[in-house]
């Protein structure tokens, strides 16, 4: 379970990026945090990962206040929730295989396992035969299911992607979202930053809407609405 | 969070996968560390050989001490004892008046006008002497005050106008000018090395850190990934040591030729002494230094520089 409590975050008093903003999320949801550009979905999730901090309120991680985690644990958690974004951010010299790998390594998982979960989650997203391609060898389109192997592959309680679509046409943006939906699916927290129309009304799913840092609305099965 | 040997092992693949995937970066970097070490290198070399061609100029200096034909010995060897009792002196030689002229002789074998001259004076026209060599060569004033003023003052030679027949008073001048030169060419050496290594460091770190700050964006997101600051730094680390081997070997590879080439146009300088045989003869330990200097360098630049880099 997430819940972020009264957030606030103010980056200059020209520039309040969230107010207030209090919800939970439950596991197995999947939940779409949608809003125009600047209403704050970015910095919302970049708060959940500890990317940054809030000016007030607090985000917990099942009972963990995530910004009272000291330095040192904060891989832990870290490793409980996966991520994706909208540039893809492959580690540049590694293979497809190894950036997949890469998150079960620092986890300190045995040889054996990796070799085994890999492949397996490379054959999920359809990019088996092309695991030792470098990104730049890779489209657009399979850098991001790379991105989201390498997301789920170590099983994650949630899966966090900030507009994973946001540089793909739409065929392969359908893609992502299966992929998404899939991973749901089979059990795991799934939180979808977009501003994306299609993709929200085609899902039927749980809908925030932040407009200019506060949270206008709420919906169960919800729609775009702006 | 102690260290698994999985997680040590890792870090090694990484490092050396990085350092070859890294290609052109890597050899730049190798190539600045060496520059470096260079620098380092030629300094360590330069200024031990420079102060050893110092020592053996302030070895060549000495004064001696001239006595009248009637200086009985006993009174000679006796100021000989007491010359070495003394702090600002380190070694003190007896030259007897038959030692003398036995050496002149060896000098001038087959110079037949000379050897005849000393036939026609007869007796033996040379004094017996002491010879000195101080600790340093500011020293030589204090002695050769002891020397005058001492109580030993009767059986030195002296020339017509009464002054004593010391070789410091007639060398006085050169013997002061090579002392404050030779401390001033140490000095100025210290100085020049000092700021070489500095230099030297401050570039290698900054490449590194360029390097290093060109894979900010991979740092970040190894740390959302949930690798630990150990696991993201390790394989920097790992290349540091990488760069720094590889630098100290061609770093000996460029010395080798620069020495010898140097060797070549100053030997003449140096009186025959060659900074290629040294060079050469302590080449195990020079090669040691620069293998830690390199290393050191390698390790800590990318140490310092990834840690700005750590902070989500
Ligand atoms: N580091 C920062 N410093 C100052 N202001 C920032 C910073 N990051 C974000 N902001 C501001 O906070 C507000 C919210 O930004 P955020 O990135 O969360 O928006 P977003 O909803 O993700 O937008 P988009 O759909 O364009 O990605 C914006 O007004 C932005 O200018
Ligand atoms: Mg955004």
């Amino acid at each position: 379970m997430i819940y972020f409590d009264k957030v606030s975050k103010v980056y200059s008093p020209t520039s309040i990026a969230l107010e207030d903003v209090s919800f939970t999320i439950a596991p197995n949801e999947f939940i779409s945090i949608v809003g125009q550009s600047g209403a704050g979905k970015s910095t919302l999730l970049k708060l959940l990962l500890v990317e940054d901090w809030p000016t007030s309120g607090k985000v917990f991680f099942e009972s963990n206040d995530v910004h009272a985690i000291p330095k040192e644990d904060l891989p832990l958690i870290r490793r409980r929730m996966g991520v994706v974004f909208q540039d893809y951010r492959l580690l540049p010299q590694k293979t497809a295989y190894e950036n997949v790998a890469f998150a079960l390594e620092a986890g300190g998982k045995e040889d054996d396992d990796i070799k085994h979960d890999v492949p397996q989650v490379l054959e999920l997203v359809g990019l088996m035969d092309k695991a030792w391609h470098f990104p730049h060898e890779l489209s657009g389109g399979e850098k991001q299911r790379v991105a989201i192997a390498r997301a789920i592959v170590s099983r994650p309680d949630v899966v966090i992607a900030d507009e994973p679509t946001g540089n793909l046409d739409p065929l392969n943006t359908l893609e992502i979202i299966r992929l998404l939906e899939k991973v749901n699916d089979l059990g795991t927290m799934v939180i979808l930053a977009t501003h994306d129309k299609e993709i929200i009304n085609s899902l039927k799913r749980r809908v925030v809407t932040l407009e200019k840092g506060r949270l206008v609305r709420d919906e169960q099965r919800g729609r775009y609405v702006l | 969070m102690a260290m698994d040997k999985i997680t040590f092992r890792r870090i090694l693949k990484w490092g050396f996968l990085s350092f070859f995937r890294n290609g052109v970066v890597s050899a730049a970097t190798v190539l600045v560390i060496s520059l470096s070490i260079f620098m380092i290198g030629a300094v360590v070399v330069g200024s031990t050989f420079l102060s050893g061609i110092i020592s053996s100029l302030e070895e060549k200096v000495d004064v001696s001490a001239y006595f009248k034909t009637s200086a009985p010995e006993a009174r000679i060897l006796s100021l000989k004892k007491d010359l070495e009792a003394l702090p600002e002196v380190r070694a003190v030689k007896y030259i007897s008046a038959d030692e003398a002229l036995l050496a002149f002789r060896e000098r001038h074998a087959g110079d037949d006008a000379i050897l005849q001259s000393l036939e026609v004076v007869g007796a033996n026209p040379f004094s017996s002497s002491l010879e000195i060599k101080a600790r340093d060569p500011s020293k030589y004033d204090a002695i050769s005050k002891f020397l005058e003023k001492g109580s030993y003052g009767d059986i030195l030679d002296a020339d017509s106008s009464g002054q004593k027949k010391i070789t410091y008073r007639q060398n006085q001048f050169v013997i002061d000018r090579l002392s404050s030169l030779l401390s001033t060419s140490r000095r100025i050496g210290f100085a020049v090395s000092l700021i070489l290594a500095v230099i030297a460091l401050m570039v290698a770190y900054s490449t590194v850190r360029l390097a290093i700050y060109n894979s900010r964006d991979e740092i970040s997101v190894m740390q959302l990934v949930g690798a630990s600051r150990a696991f993201i730094r390790g394989p920097f680390l790992v290349e540091g040591v990488i760069h720094g081997i590889i630098a100290s070997f061609f770093t000996l590879v460029l010395l080798y030729p620069a020495f010898w080439l140097i060797g070549k146009k100053t030997s003449v300088l140096f009186g025959g002494i060659n900074i290629f045989q040294y060079f050469v003869s302590n080449i195990f330990q020079i090669f040691f230094i620069l293998l830690v200097a390199g290393v050191l360098l390698g390790v800590l630049s990318a140490y310092i520089a990834i840690r700005r880099y750590l902070k989500v």
